[in-house]
């Protein structure tokens, strides 16, 4: 489990924060002692720091420097101006989120750094869930031997379901979803996409792997 | 300065000196000098006063074209006082002393107002950082609740996110080239910032966002782009007809890049067309809707004024809008 340190001032944030990446299986280190933080990254090593710039008594510009050297760093600021992002960057910060953040974004931009830092363990290339598997890179399903290509959105779609196999995932939650894969697409389309994946796993002979629960959404 | 207007200016003076001479002249017959004499005298001396007006007036005449360059040249014309040269006459010191005090009471007006219009913007851009902390951490604390609560108070957070993007952009256009930085920016990237920032908005109004060749380059500030993408956005979602889809397409016009941005919502009449970019205007359809301020439109091209982004706006009331931004042309290396 890779385990990333929340440097933050703000109570609250630090705890949903915390929270919020406990519930993606990271473990998380949330500093409470800003006076010697460059020690605490020493000592304990985590994988990645989110790092706020506004904290008490000191300027978190200044930390970057030093803690780069142990740690890739993410800074998470509410400053938005252009050059207090060139600072951040030029001082060694591996990215630059501003505040309010967008979650998916956030946790995307997480992924993205702690891989490029090689300290992630490989994304699974392949799904499996329901007898059905599914081929991210390759953009097919196989069922029982046979297999059929996936366009982008219905790949998504069923990527998602999988993912949340068994669970009940709502039409908007499956809509935002799609919306952070970058796929910007209303009600109708998504049950024009919908329709066209369910018959695609029919001709598999998996006619009913994708329930429709009345008034609640989906269900794998 | 005319000769006309010079003479009518001095005329009393002229009157007055003339009537002396013939007054001098009329004694001087009585007394019994001699008629030629007496018309030699009147001509030298009628000579001798035209001369002294002219010469005065040529001198005024210069002393006025020269103030007036003076005047030219500055670029802060209240400060013209402080950058007046001699006054060369009593008369001239005197008014010159005037002007000065009015002229200090003017630059100190001026540069209060200039201070107070500083503090303003530096408290409004601070208020803006401190109120992104208790709205980060309310989006968080949403994440983490079920997800009907979440997806309605995601979208009244990112409303209140939008309004406080305006306020901070405000400020900021205020004197902008201090804070953007032009770099090599995929349309794509801009595209996905804008659109991100407002999903929920987006979705809740059931729009469908379609995009089209957004792999072209521009070279702007991306995040001002997206910024004013996004009010674009907020628009087209707000002022939605039926079925509604957002098209943004990149173009490649010679050496420029332009974005289109193009909704089938309920368009903006024809008459309303011109004001749209101004301060505060609403319209009919902001009017019947309410809750628009008339600000992001007018934001939207104070800021493109800036980038040098040209701004065109194209609408038919009830089939939709098409706006065009057109990035400048890319500075060649070579």
């Amino acid at each position: 489990m890779q385990t990333i340190m929340i440097v933050e001032d703000d109570p609250v944030i630090r705890q949903e924060l915390a929270f919020l990446l406990e519930n993606e299986d990271y473990q998380v280190l949330p500093v409470t002692d800003f006076e010697t933080i460059p020690e605490q990254v020493r000592c304990a090593c985590p994988d990645l720091v989110l790092l706020d710039l506004g904290l008490p008594g000191r300027d978190g510009l200044s930390l970057c420097a030093s803690i780069r050297k142990t740690a890739p760093i993410i800074v998470v600021t509410s400053r938005t101006s252009a050059l207090d992002e060139l600072k951040a960057l030029n001082l060694g910060s591996d990215d630059y989120v501003t505040k309010p953040y967008n979650i998916p974004i956030l946790l995307a931009r997480i992924k993205a750094v702690l891989r490029r830092n090689g300290s992630e363990s490989t994304e699974p290339d392949t799904l499996k869930a329901a007898g059905l598997r599914l081929s991210l890179t390759k953009g097919t399903v196989t069922a029982a031997g046979a297999s059929a290509e996936l366009s982008r959105n219905e790949l998504k779609i069923l990527a998602h379901l999988m993912t949340h196999a068994g669970e009940i995932v709502s039409r908007a939650d499956l809509i935002e979803a799609l919306w952070d894969s970058r796929i910007y697409i209303d009600d109708n389309t998504l049950s024009v996409n919908v329709t066209r994946l369910r018959s695609k796993l029919e001709d598999l002979g998996m006619p009913d792997v994708i329930k429709t629960r009345r008034g609640m959404g989906y269900q794998l | 300065m005319t000769i006309r207007e010079f003479i009518l200016d001095r005329l009393g003076r002229i009157i007055l000196r003339i009537a002396f001479l013939f007054t001098i002249a009329a004694f001087l017959l009585l007394t019994g000098t001699q008629p030629g004499i007496v018309t030699l005298l009147l001509i030298v001396c009628l000579l001798i006063f035209l001369l002294e007006l002219l010469i005065d007036f040529w001198k005024k005449k210069k002393r006025l074209s020269e103030l007036q360059a003076i005047m030219n040249e500055l670029d802060q014309r209240y400060l013209f006082i402080e950058c007046a040269p001699k006054p060369h006459t009593l008369y001239e010191r005197k008014l010159f002393d005037l002007l000065r005090l009015s002229g200090k009471s003017m630059i100190e007006a001026v540069s209060n107002a200039q201070a107070a219009g500083r503090e303003y913007r530096e408290y409004v851009e601070q208020w803006v950082h401190e109120i992104k902390t208790p709205i980060t951490a309310a989006k968080l604390i949403c994440q983490n609740t079920d997800s009907d609560t979440r997806r309605r108070l995601s979208t009244e957070l990112a409303q209140i996110d939008a309004h406080v993007e305006r306020a901070l952009f405000y400020a900021r256009s205020e004197s902008p080239e201090k804070d953007f930085i032009i770099s090599r920016t995929e349309l794509s990237t801009i595209c996905d910032e804008a659109i991100q920032a407002h999903k929920n908005l987006l979705i809740q109004n059931g729009v469908r966002v379609e995009t089209e060749n957004l792999s072209e380059l521009v070279y702007t500030d991306g995040k001002w782009t997206a910024f004013m993408l996004g009010q674009l956005l907020q628009n087209a979602a707000r002022y939605h007809g039926e079925e509604p889809l957002i098209t943004l397409a990149g173009k490649r016009l010679g050496r420029q890049v332009q974005l289109v941005v193009w909704d089938n919502g309920i368009g903006i009449p024809a008459h309303e067309l011109p004001r749209v970019f101004d301060r505060g205007f609403t319209g009919k359809n902001g009017r019947n809707r309410g809750g628009s301020t008339g600000m992001g439109l007018y934001l939207c091209k104070r800021l493109a004024d800036a980038l040098e982004i040209g701004l065109q706006i194209q609408s038919t009331a009830g089939a939709g809008t098409c706006v065009t931004l057109t990035f400048p042309a890319e500075v060649n290396n070579n």
